[in-house]
């Protein structure tokens, strides 16, 4: 493999991270606009911690998960009183504001960025990004995650069949968060070099489009809502300034055919009835 | 019994499927062909001077990023045209960035390994270099960003790395006593683009520290007003900086931000003197408010004296207006000079230093190219010659400009190196 396939292997591994962040928080009905300021925690909490204090990089990752997934719960009871769209503004401001913050924060390099970082390999991008997956995966066969279902369907009716919807809620926020806090800390020892720039609104909108690509009803749909979003701008570059245009099209295309994403339930449970109906 | 409609949906659910499947496969597909195509072109290809460059031709900096696009290909006809060097013609592979750190780090591996470049020309920002320069340092591949004046970027990322640009720090020493003396400066207002890295190191570190060497007052040094990229109305924080009324305003943002600003200060009377650093430079930037004064650093405009320069204005000029996507009276800027003379450094290198153009060579190739930019004296840029210093910045000659009614004129002409020696 090359290093530039590597390089891309790296940035959907990411990507996948941040899609599985955005995707537990949806699962009880919540979109939020705000989770690279979670990545941003992340990022610049691994970073500090293996170049000041020298702590070990997955030692560091792990903290740095736990750090942004208790910023998340701070942030989910707030975002209890909120739905819809102004629940997604919200996070959008605790965005901006996070990204505000790292940016007059002198420890952390301010504007400047932050740097020290040394290189990782791909394959441990992989091993965070496939062993999260994997967990989200058996989440979802877990009665937790029917739980989630159950708030995003019909959060008065979970409600009155005894489902403690406060903790289920604040929690997926906490969840998504320490995942977005770890997928910030793989990006910085991917990059090397960090600075607010990098974790703004924009940042946020790609985690979201990951999963609303890719399909919003099942892990493996920000897996692939990712890699599109990662290798697409690469492989249109033939079209040279068209590119993104083309780029855009695309999308557009997708979503008017496959407006729950490419990937749904669905398609598995048909894939599973043909499977059993073959004699 | 089967339900007509029910039939209808499973047939429109099947379809969708494939149409997932389809497209899905049709972009692997194109993607694996054309890989496999480079791979054979490269394989039949008679021996190229292959070199890199990442540009921003999208986003924020697209002008600069399509102007330097025009440019790289007119220094690819010119030098192709007498025949290219030593008879191997020179091939520039351009990528667009779209002034995207983590894209312009993965074009750095794409051009060391499937391109297999002797050196790059790029990216173009400071935030894509950060990023960029350590790629290319572990790919042992020269980068020579066009752009870059971010404090220390390329030294920290040494022996790989290098800027054809000076310091924004080296170049405000020249460019605020000229202000405060042609002005009668004896206060500022500082105003920036927060999201902007470079913009945030001038107006919060650099400015600030020469601004009060030179006796002058910052109004509001304790909270500098700042807005964001891309915002479009800019009217409240002129308002406060009209409030705060100082002799001259400190902008600390690109040209296509600063225009924002310049213009809402003329349409609120606020005719004041503007200072900046080099991202303020741009034809685009003359036009938004003529009367207005605006200084800043430049290590090229179009008008400044010499052969060189004068024939490259000339060449490129009429090539930049007829470029699709670019402002009518478009004009060549810095950062096309400065593209221009780093590709031209690398065939230089070519044509000195003994570069094999064999690919089991390549790796000593790079080397090659390394050691002469390390090395490099008196080289002949387009403003005079050039060279670098052990942190891979450009020592090279610089002007402060003033833009006024439409054009730059030059008013100091300085040298980047150690004691304004060395150029």
């Amino acid at each position: 493999m090359s290093t530039y396939a590597a390089g891309l292997s790296a940035d959907i591994g990411i990507a996948l991270l941040g899609g599985l962040s955005v995707y537990v928080i949806l699962a009880t009905g919540q979109l939020s606009l705000g989770n690279a300021a979670f990545m941003a925690v992340g990022a610049y909490l691994a970073s500090a911690l293996t170049v000041y204090a020298g702590l070990p990089l997955t030692a560091a990752l792990m903290l740095a998960g736990l750090a942004s997934g208790f910023l998340g719960v701070l942030v989910g009871f707030p975002a209890l009183r909120l739905r819809g769209i102004y629940l997604a503004m919200a996070t959008l401001g605790f965005g901006e504001m996070t990204r505000s913050f790292f940016l007059d924060f002198a420890p952390a390099g301010g504007a400047g960025g932050f740097r020290g970082m040394g290189p990782v390999s791909t394959a441990y991008i992989w091993a965070w990004s496939a062993s999260l997956l994997v967990g989200v995966v058996l989440l979802e066969r877990s009665r937790l995650w029917l739980e989630f279902r159950a708030v995003n369907d019909d959060e008065r009716a979970a409600d009155l069949i005894g489902l403690n919807t406060t903790a289920i809620k604040v929690g997926a926020f906490g969840l998504g968060a320490a995942i977005a806090g770890v997928a910030g800390g793989l990006f910085a020892y991917h990059q090397l070099y960090i600075e607010p720039g990098m974790f703004g609104f924009d940042r946020s909108i790609e985690m979201v489009l990951y999963v609303v690509l890719g399909g919003s009803t099942v892990a493996v749909g920000p897996l692939l809502g990712a890699t599109l979003l990662v290798l697409l701008p690469e492989f249109l570059r033939f079209l040279a300034d068209w590119r993104l245009a083309a780029f855009g099209a695309l999308l557009i295309l997708v979503l008017l055919f496959r407006r729950q994403g490419i990937i749904d339930r669905g398609m598995f449970r048909g894939l599973s009835r043909r499977k059993w109906a073959t004699p | 019994m089967r339900i007509p409609n029910e039939g209808g949906l499973e047939m429109k659910r099947r379809l969708s499927y494939w149409a997932a499947a389809i497209s899905a496969t049709a972009l692997m597909a194109g993607t694996t062909s054309s890989w496999a195509a480079s791979d054979v072109q490269s394989a039949a290809a008679p021996p190229e001077i292959e070199i890199g460059a990442i540009v921003p031709s999208s986003g924020p900096f697209a002008e600069w990023g399509k102007a330097n696009t025009i440019t790289l290909k007119m220094l690819e006809d010119k030098v192709n045209a007498v025949g290219g060097v030593n008879g191997a013609k020179l091939h520039i592979v351009i990528y667009d960035d779209g002034a995207r750190p983590a894209q312009a780090a993965n074009l750095v591996r794409k051009l060391a390994d499937d391109d297999k470049v002797l050196a790059i020309a790029g990216p173009l920002t400071s935030s894509a270099a950060e990023v960029a320069f350590p790629v290319a340092n572990q790919a042992k591949l020269v980068a020579t960003s066009q752009a870059s004046s971010k404090p220390g970027v390329a030294a920290n990322n040494r022996p790989w790395a290098f800027r054809n640009t000076v310091d924004e720090g080296v170049l405000a020493k020249s460019t605020v006593p000229y202000f405060k003396k042609a002005f009668g400066i004896r206060s500022v207002a500082i105003v920036y683009d927060a999201k902007d890295a470079v913009s945030t190191a001038i107006a919060n570190r650099v400015m600030p520290a020469i601004v009060k060497d030179n006796g002058i007052n910052i109004v509001n040094g304790a909270s500098p007003i700042s807005f964001n990229t891309g915002d479009i109305d800019v009217s409240a924080q002129v308002t406060a900086l009209k409030g705060l009324n100082p002799d001259g305003v400190v902008i600390g943002a690109d040209y296509s931000q600063a225009v924002t600003v310049i213009r809402e200060m003329k349409r609120q009377g606020f005719v004041k003197p503007v200072i900046g650093g080099t991202p303020l430079i741009s034809s685009a930037i003359l036009k938004a408010a003529p009367d207005l004064p605006i200084v800043a650093p430049a290590t090229y405009y179009p008008g400044v004296e010499g052969e060189g320069a004068a024939n490259f204005t000339k060449d490129l000029t009429p090539l930049l207006r007829k470029g699709s996507g670019l402002p009518a009276g478009i004009e060549p800027s810095m950062y096309d000079a400065n593209i221009y003379e780093i590709v031209s450094m690398y065939v230089d290198a070519v044509r000195k230093g003994g570069v094999a153009l064999q690919a089991p060579k390549l790796a000593s190739d790079r080397e090659r190219i390394m050691s002469y930019m390390t090395g490099l004296k008196g080289f002949r840029g387009l403003s005079g010659p050039i060279s670098f210093n052990k942190d891979g910045d450009a020592i090279k000659a610089f002007f402060v400009v003033l833009g006024k009614d439409g054009k730059w004129t030059e008013q100091v002409r300085g040298c980047s190196g150690p004691d304004g020696k060395g150029c």
